[in-house]
């Protein structure tokens, strides 16, 4: 086992921060130095201390100033030291700091803690993996709790099983720190978009949730699609059912939207009888299907089938669907338009 | 006095001597000199001291394995260490003896 592979974060950081220190020194020099240090730093975490390294040996820059001192080395020039020299130092101080020193616990329980988590968030980064594009793609086939690639909860499954395994096997292998970097960089970026999608979803099904109880709810996306180009708070729109001011029905009505195009709804695939029907759009002069026409006219299916296929029993499936009960407004009985001034 | 200022000077007699009891590793030099009473010795001090004192040819080293830790590179006085010792022995002890004249002589309390 090599010194490098042993020597926790902490210690890995104060090598790291002496060499940038050392760095002018000639390779053979600073690699000797480095060695007994990191052999140094070793022996020291085996031993029963949890103060910080910087405290124990001091700061990085002044213990590489007291080595190249000892060693007879020149002291490192002042115009040498980098920009980031000096975030190090300043890091070094805060955890020098009484106050950190009070919180120093806290913070090591709390690494503690997320270091037992670390086997839980594998899992998670590699469900998240699957998951996300498939709740990006908005195909109508339900990606929770089992994700559903190319619509098939079969093959999100083993694609779940995948990712987990590749996701663990990564978390176990060590990586030079910019890999690790990357990594950790994916595995939070992945997490925030999996969160904002899972809102988005979340939001989506509470408000299905919500006309559950409503007859005509029908299974559908968060977004118009040309299955279902019409959506209302409450779901995709499948039907629109006009009355007269008196209350009553009426039908074959022709409706617009406000810019001239005519209303398209979506086709309703469930029924309070369960019975399978087809939509008989009305035809124009020309024959062209005329969809904007309310209500819209669904007619049996032939020989009385359930929507999933089985024959039905006889005098279930009923031809002329009820409306629903609606409130409508009452209008007074001689209605007219106001007269201004009157 | 700032006996740190002191320790510099004789870094190099105070490890040699260690060294010269038995072969020592870094951190054992260290300890080793802390528990004979230079309780200030740095760490950065003593490991720098050694590896001038190897360029100078005065140390060599070899690597003990270590199956529970880590591997231990260790530090050991060879003829030219001995001689730099035996030199530097002479030089401290006609220095502190000036020195003790000095604190202890007629003329100081005069």
């Amino acid at each position: 086992m090599t010194a490098a592979t042993v020597v926790s974060r902490q210690t890995q950081d104060y090598l790291a921060a002496v060499e940038h220190e050392l760095a002018d020194l000639s390779a053979e020099d600073r690699s000797a130095l480095l060695e007994d240090l990191a052999l140094h730093l070793e022996a020291l975490a085996a031993e029963d201390d949890d103060r910080p390294i910087a405290v124990r040996l001091g700061p990085p820059a002044a213990y590489a100033a007291d080595l190249r001192a000892a060693a007879g080395l020149p002291a490192r020039a002042a115009g040498l030291r980098m920009p980031t020299l000096g975030l190090q130092e300043r890091l070094v101080a805060i955890r020098e700091t009484a106050a950190f020193q009070r919180v120093r616990p806290a913070l090591h329980a709390t690494r503690g803690l997320l270091a037992e988590l670390r086997p839980a968030w594998w899992v998670l980064r590699g469900y998240l993996l699957v998951l996300v594009p498939c709740l990006l793609k908005s195909d109508g086939v339900r990606d929770f709790p089992v994700p559903a690639p190319l619509g098939s909860h079969v093959l999100g499954l083993l694609l779940v099983v995948a990712a987990v395994a590749a996701s663990v096997a990564l978390g176990r292998r060590s990586f030079p720190r910019w890999i690790g970097a990357c990594v950790v960089f994916g595995g939070l970026l992945l997490l925030s978009v999996g969160a904002v999608v899972g809102q988005h979803a979340w939001s989506g099904m509470a408000a299905r949730a919500a006309a559950a109880d409503d007859f005509a709810w029908v299974p559908g996306p968060d977004v118009p699609s040309e299955t279902y180009p019409l959506l209302s708070r409450y779901g995709p729109v499948t039907d629109v059912l006009p009355y007269a001011a008196d209350g009553t029905p009426i039908e074959g009505v022709l409706l617009y939207d406000q810019d001239g195009r005519p209303l398209h709804v979506g086709v309703q695939q469930w029924w309070a009888d369960s019975c399978l029907r087809f939509l008989s759009q009305p035809r124009a002069a020309d024959g062209v299907p005329v969809p904007n026409s309310f209500p819209q006219a669904y007619e049996l299916a032939p020989g009385n089938v359930s929507t999933m296929g089985t024959p039905m029993a006889p005098g279930i499936c009923v031809k002329n669907i009820q409306r629903p009960e609606v409130p409508l407004p009452t209008f007074p009985a001689k209605s007219a338009a106001p007269v201004p001034g009157g | 006095m700032d006996a740190s200022q002191l320790l510099k000077g004789v870094l190099d007699v105070a490890v040699l001597a260690v060294v010269r009891d038995s072969d020592g590793y870094g951190y054992d030099v260290v300890r080793r000199l802390r528990t004979a009473g230079l309780e200030d010795v740095g760490d950065a001090s003593v490991y720098g001291t050694l590896r001038r004192l190897y360029s100078a040819g005065a140390l060599t080293s070899y690597v003990v394995p270590s199956d529970e830790g880590p591997h231990r590179k260790y530090y050991a006085i060879n003829d030219r260490g001995r001689s730099v010792l035996e030199d530097s022995t002479k030089t401290w002890r006609t220095f502190a003896d000036t020195v003790d004249g000095l604190l202890t002589g007629p003329w100081v309390a005069a």
